[in-house]
């Protein structure tokens, strides 16, 4: 599953990025986005996720949620 | 000796920088501020008198870059050799921070860990042992709030001792192939291993970032997918209503006061000399300096108020609001940050467009920034608000959000144009907490941008203002203009060409096209320049607390109805900005043809919506159309013409993308 179909309050364990974008996937690496890390997402507003990565909050859109693959 | 400030975007850099140097860089509560380094001398007293230069980069998340402005900074620490780095670090994100610090210090540059927005961290209770965390790194770590320049002196002296000294790195990447991605990636994976061991040893946490919080509460609401943007309505009105209707005139009125007292002091002691030199000194530069400089207060509650909102966090999160409709016409919510810079000033905001990674999205956000109401713009708002309008507030919120609806609107059209699908974009963006806004930060900015705006006043404003009483007072053969004679003046005749053209828009005299004309040198001549040519010498009423003096008799001198006063602010507001402002998006396009079609297109915007709001402001307050309509109406019907033209041919070409297998990404 990816992101995009997780619940609201659960933490997620990412199993990889899905993006032909190099950098893109870089740099969600350098924020702790990547494989085997943790990531929750903490709500929903104006159509896109917060979530939290380590211990920084982020905003992510829908296309971006549906890049992260995550197993429950 | 430089000392190179490096870090996390929004861990506190600038105002680290400004805390330390005692200067007053624009910071604000996001990441993505800084977009180039500067540099300035640390305080004195923080220096015990060496030579310290402190040097500001842009935020970093690592050592390879994403975007432009992170280059700067990789390059800045690799190759100019800083004599020491202070890294600071967010100490509320120490898991994801360290990654770039233990990065830093493989460079073998003396370091020293600013642990910054510790007063954060107390009131969560988490608790970070800064003496093992400085054991594990290798190098001094000093607690610090930059907001409040707590740490300051300490943080210098350190530096002071490491300058010169060996530090160890506590982590190693050794001898990788860095061309392996495969083998980049398990080194970074250790780095991030090697930073979890040292977190899980020095830090304690009460509160998970993962649980829900009172920021979420707030975020719920603030960035509600419908009542988001009627918020950012309100605090918009707010922000314009308390400058422009309610703070501002208040202090202004005590400001034009003084001013009016100035020139009269000064006529009267030149009340001798010739009477071209007392309408030059009177009437052009003190008028004409005095009608700009009587609306600074107004500008001046503006920045406050905006620099308030810049650093509460709230921002960020209209940005994540707008997202959603600027993906729609191919930007994203990132384009919103230079926009809202943009409402200070465009020059930087048109610079801090260079965070935005597609280039087409980048040159976009740089062509349409200029459309905001920047400081120069709000006398130019004041004036016809008070002069035509009832209730200045809402012109001043409607200029605001006609400034959006445009920059929407541009995209769209840049979009079809460039024959660009709107391509699959992501969108992610820190969300700083929300925090209670520094007086003294907005203060301080404020003052800032006052004596910038002063500056500007007493040198181009003046000279221009001198310029435009010396021409309208001569004509060609270098005579002075009697009265009732003004149309030959040397002004009249380079300006009325252009009232022609304006016929159509409802201001085609002269005055007013000079005034226009001479707002491309800065936005505040147009008030200058009507005062001038008016002979207004000033538009603020000392004894009827009204922003206005005599708002009909104002109205009635420059000949206009209240329709043709929209018009007429409209076009100056959204045709192409200053020359300095030009010169940004220039320099951040780097394409002539970009320039071009973005210039044409402020033209044509410009021309457009002010023949639109007279026209159909006429036909519904007279019953029929304005003057030369016809004209105006064959003018815009071309422009229209050629705009279907260009977007035929960008779906040609994207048609060819397509056909190709191409994706048309750029």
């Amino acid at each position: 599953m990816t992101l995009a179909n997780g619940t609201i309050g659960t933490t997620y364990t990412i199993t990889g990025i899905q993006t032909d974008d190099e950098e893109l996937n870089d740099f969600l690496f350098t924020l702790g986005c990547y494989s085997g890390e943790k990531i929750t997402i903490v709500s929903m507003v104006s159509e896109s996720y917060v979530v939290s990565i380590r211990d920084g909050r982020y905003n992510i859109d829908v296309n971006l949620a549906d890049a992260i693959a995550v197993e429950a | 000796m430089r000392i190179a400030l490096a870090g996390n975007p929004n861990s506190g850099k600038t105002t680290l920088y400004n805390a330390l140097t005692g200067k007053n860089e624009h910071a604000g509560n996001w990441a993505g501020v800084t977009v180039d380094k500067r540099e300035a001398l640390i305080k004195k007293n923080l220096s015990s008198d060496k030579e310290l230069l402190a040097v500001d980069l842009p935020g970093a998340y690592s050592m390879s870059p994403f975007t432009s402005e992170e280059s700067i900074t990789s390059s800045y620490v690799k190759q100019e050799k800083p004599d020491a780095i202070i890294n600071i670090v967010d100490a509320t994100n120490l898991s994801r921070s360290l990654f770039f610090t233990t990065q830093l210090l493989e460079l073998g540059v003396p370091m020293v860990v600013a642990l910054n927005k510790a007063d954060i961290n107390d009131k969560k209770e988490t608790k970070i042992d800064t003496a093992k965390l400085a054991e594990e790194l290798g190098c001094p770590v000093v607690e610090t709030s930059a907001i409040s320049a707590k740490g300051m002196d300490v943080l210098v002296a350190k530096v002071a001792e490491v300058v010169g000294k060996e530090q160890f790195a506590p982590f190693v990447q050794g001898n990788i192939d860095l061309h392996s991605k495969e083998a980049v990636n398990t080194a970074d994976r250790k780095r991030f291993d090697f930073v979890n061991g040292i977190v899980s040893k020095v830090e304690t946490r009460k509160v998970l970032t993962s649980e829900k919080n009172k920021q979420d509460k707030l975020d719920a609401v603030l960035a509600h997918k419908w009542l988001g943007i009627p918020i950012f309505a309100v605090v918009m009105w707010a922000v314009f209503s308390i400058s422009q209707a309610h703070l501002g005139p208040m202090i202004a009125d005590v400001l034009v006061g003084w001013i009016e007292g100035f020139a009269e002091m000064v006529a009267g002691s030149v009340e001798d000399a010739s009477p071209f030199m007392q309408s030059l000194l009177v009437d052009g530069i003190i008028g004409g300096v005095g009608a700009v400089v009587g609306f600074l207060p107004l500008v001046m509650v503006m920045y406050f108020l905006i620099a308030l909102l810049e650093d509460c966090g709230y921002m960020a999160r209209v940005a994540v609001v707008m997202d959603r409709f600027f993906k729609k016409v191919g930007l994203s919510g990132k384009s919103i940050i230079p926009m809202v810079i943009g409402t200070g000033c465009a020059i930087p905001g048109v610079m801090a467009s260079r965070t935005i990674r597609n280039e087409r999205e980048r040159r976009t956000t740089a062509m349409l920034t200029p459309f905001m109401p920047c400081g120069a713009k709000l006398p130019v708002i004041a004036l016809f608000a008070g002069a035509f309008f009832s209730d200045a507030s809402w012109v001043g919120t409607l200029m605001y959000f006609a400034g959006i609806l445009f920059i929407i609107l541009g995209a769209l059209l840049t979009l079809k144009i460039t024959g660009t699908k709107v391509r699959k974009s992501f969108f992610i963006m820190e969300l700083p907490e929300y925090k209670m806004p520094s007086l003294k930060v907005a203060f301080l900015s404020m003052m800032d941008r006052a004596k910038a705006f002063i500056i500007k006043a007493g040198t181009i404003i003046l000279v221009c203002n001198a310029v435009v009483q010396i021409m309208q007072s001569f004509d060609w053969s270098f005579q002075l203009v009697e009265e009732g004679m003004e149309s030959t003046s040397i002004l009249a005749s380079i300006a009325s060409p252009f009232a022609l053209l304006f016929i159509p828009l409802g201001f085609g005299i002269w005055q007013l096209a000079a005034a226009a004309i001479t707002g491309f040198i800065a936005k505040e001549n147009v008030v200058g320049t009507l005062a001038v040519v008016f002979s207004i010498t000033n538009f603020i009423d000392v004894e009827e607390l009204e922003l206005v003096a005599g708002a009909t008799e104002v109205a009635g001198i420059m000949g206009m109805t209240s329709v043709a006063a929209l018009a007429y602010l409209m076009f100056n507001l959204f045709t192409p900005p200053c020359f300095a402002a030009i010169g940004a998006m220039n320099s951040e396009m780097q394409s002539k043809k970009w320039l071009w079609g973005g210039i044409a297109l402020q033209f044509g915007t410009g021309y457009a919506v002010a023949f639109l709001v007279y026209q159909i402001g006429t036909l519904m307050t007279t019953g029929t159309v304005g003057d030369g309509f016809i004209g105006g109406l064959i003018a815009v019907v071309a422009m229209v013409a050629i705009v279907i033209g260009l977007i035929a041919k960008g779906e040609a070409k994207a048609d060819e993308y397509a056909l190709n297998g191409k994706v048309a990404a750029k």
